[in-house]
């Protein structure tokens, strides 16, 4: 087999994986917070997509001269007020409440943002155009690479590292922390648990909507996208679902996974096997690692 | 009591999911700057009483539902957990809760998740090194992983971190060494005497709280059934009987001969 192809097809993984990791970052969050499985994550990216991809061509009519990171920092912003609101509005309320009702509304919130995103902006493809990236790619090593998956790479790297300073370094992260250890703990000492949960939001906003729009910069925006990101379930089991550096791994693994199953199996199974694989893995990684990785079973002193 | 009282509890009743009665009538004040004890047998409310002075109580689906809480003259009984820690209150819940996974440092700084203006944190972390000079040797430890007695230094480190003027203690000699319940206790007293906080203390441990503490309550079922001294309490037949484990003639006792439920009848009336 050739080496080369091989070594390509792993390193489209990791860069392509490393986008799954973030989205998954910030799932992981509002489970370590809240305890809440939030099933609305996929549409969190269209969100986020669609509305850097309108950014980007508003930019664009108007000549600004660095578009997509401008437009990439004003979703950012925009993220600040969504995630709050979505917090405010859906999620408040339902503080107390058993968690599967939580979880009932995230379903809910799925269709509902689904919905309006086509509302919004309709369902056909839409591009970024003119391309963000130009497609003429850099060869390193005999390797092809292409500049979106770089450039994703980049920002999931520097958000990873934004987040870990974050929470080790500021006393809100570190409230966050306090909270998904021990929530009641947490209370007694003052610390407001809304602040918590919007700020858990926020961040999961953020890192879908990053991802979204690199992936839509990809391969173009439709609700497909929506669907790819689900692919951060599977990424989350492997990591164990409450670990951060463990969504991130994941991840990565889910998406060398991906291109690795595509790369191998689609001559003998063609079609979907890029699809279903890290499915799959992750109905068998479950049967015999179902704290994932890193995930937490209690300290106990011994 | 010559000086206003910094805590008043009027005659609350407590109610969980609207309607499991489990507080009825209970009134306590606490003096300000002063030790009072809260002693009782296990489901006697204790922890409860706590829970509705620090407003943890609204997050069990519990609620005051009659009489109110008067902290520095403010009623306090309707509001959220956050706005009583921000008014002096702290409760350092039962059970050891360190955040696990945080060192023992990472721990404490989240007390001091509060800015306030003129105290920067590495201040209040060095008084809390002050007072746990354990704590500092074990700064960089996993919270979840060092002894049960850092762990309880640990918690009252972190509740010291958010100012409080009323600190409210459950059972932080529950499960320790007696040595390091003497330990413990004695840096609570210096606090006490130091900071000049004022402490709620919640115990089992009968002798040790009528000890540290000049005035005390006894709860059952729900209610006070008992306030004075502690030199009177230390005196009383029944509390020598249940909580001091002493015959009325001051010899230790066989448990043999305890009869509990045919003397606690006089309190329930």
């Amino acid at each position: 087999m050739d080496l080369t192809l091989l070594l390509w097809a792993v390193a489209n993984g990791v860069m392509v994986g490393s986008i799954y990791g973030l989205i998954a970052l910030g799932w992981v969050l509002i489970y370590k917070c809240s305890g809440v499985l939030n099933l609305a994550m996929g549409e969190l990216t269209l969100i986020g997509a669609y509305l850097c991809l309108t950014i980007y061509t508003f930019l664009i009519k108007i000549g600004h001269p660095l578009p997509f990171a401008s437009a990439l920092f004003l979703t950012l912003l925009a993220c600040i007020v969504m995630g709050y609101l979505t917090e405010r509005i859906f999620l408040d309320r339902l503080i107390g409440e058993p968690v599967l009702t939580v979880i009932m509304m995230t379903v809910g919130l799925m269709f509902v943002f689904r919905g309006l995103v086509g509302l919004i902006w309709s369902t056909d493809t839409r591009i970024f155009d003119p391309p963000v990236f130009s497609y003429d790619a850099f060869i390193v090593g005999g390797i092809i690479i292409e500049r979106v998956y770089l450039w994703s790479m980049v920002a999931a790297l520097s958000l990873w590292i934004i987040f870990y300073l974050f929470f080790k370094y500021t006393p809100w992260g570190l409230s966050m922390q306090a909270t998904a250890d021990d929530e009641m703990a947490a209370l007694s000492l003052g610390i407001s648990v809304r602040f918590v949960y919007s700020a858990a939001w926020i961040i999961a906003f953020m890192t879908a909507a990053v991802g979204g729009a690199f992936l839509g910069a990809k391969n173009g925006l439709n609700i497909s996208v929506g669907e790819l990101s689900l692919l951060v379930l599977p990424a989350v089991v492997l990591g164990g679902l409450n670990s951060v550096p463990g969504a991130i791994v994941g991840g990565i693994v889910i998406g060398v996974l991906q291109e690795l199953s595509g790369f191998l199996l689609d001559p003998y199974f063609p079609g979907g096997v890029k699809d279903t694989a890290p499915y799959v893995f992750m109905v068998l990684f479950l049967l015999f690692k179902p704290y994932g990785l890193w995930g937490w079973v209690r300290i106990e002193r011994v | 009591m010559a000086t206003d009282p910094i805590l008043k509890i009027n005659n609350i009743e407590v109610k969980y999911h609207e309607v499991i009665l489990v507080l009825k009538g209970v009134s306590i004040e606490i003096p300000d700057g002063g030790i009072v004890a809260l002693l009782g047998a296990n489901g006697a409310g204790k922890s409860t009483t706590l829970k509705s002075i620090s407003g943890l109580l609204k997050h069990e689906d519990g609620a005051v539902t009659d009489g109110s809480i008067e902290f520095e003259g403010v009623r306090i009984d309707r509001k959220s957990a956050e706005e009583i820690s921000k008014m002096g209150i702290v409760q350092v819940i039962e059970g050891r809760r360190v955040f696990e996974h945080l060192t023992v440092e990472e721990n404490i700084k989240v007390g001091a998740h509060r800015r306030e203006k003129g105290v920067s944190v590495k201040d209040k972390l060095d008084k809390v090194y002050h007072y746990f000079p354990r704590l500092k040797e074990k700064r960089n430890e996993v919270a979840g992983f060092v002894s049960g007695g850092e762990q309880q230094m640990t918690v009252v480190g972190r509740a010291l971190m958010t100012n409080p003027k009323l600190m409210l203690l459950d059972e932080p000699s529950m499960g320790l060494a007696p040595m390091l319940i003497h330990e413990i206790f004695n840096i609570i007293t210096q606090l006490h005497r130091e900071e000049n906080i004022s402490i709620l203390l919640v115990e089992q441990n009968a002798k040790l709280a009528l000890n540290v503490a000049p005035h005390a309550y006894v709860m059952e079922t729900g209610r006070i059934v008992m306030d004075d001294s502690s030199e009177t309490l230390r005196e009383n037949p029944d509390i020598k009987d249940f909580y001091l484990g002493m015959t009325d003639k001051g010899g230790r006792k066989s448990f043999r001969d305890v009869k509990h439920y045919k003397r606690r009848k006089r309190w329930l009336s």
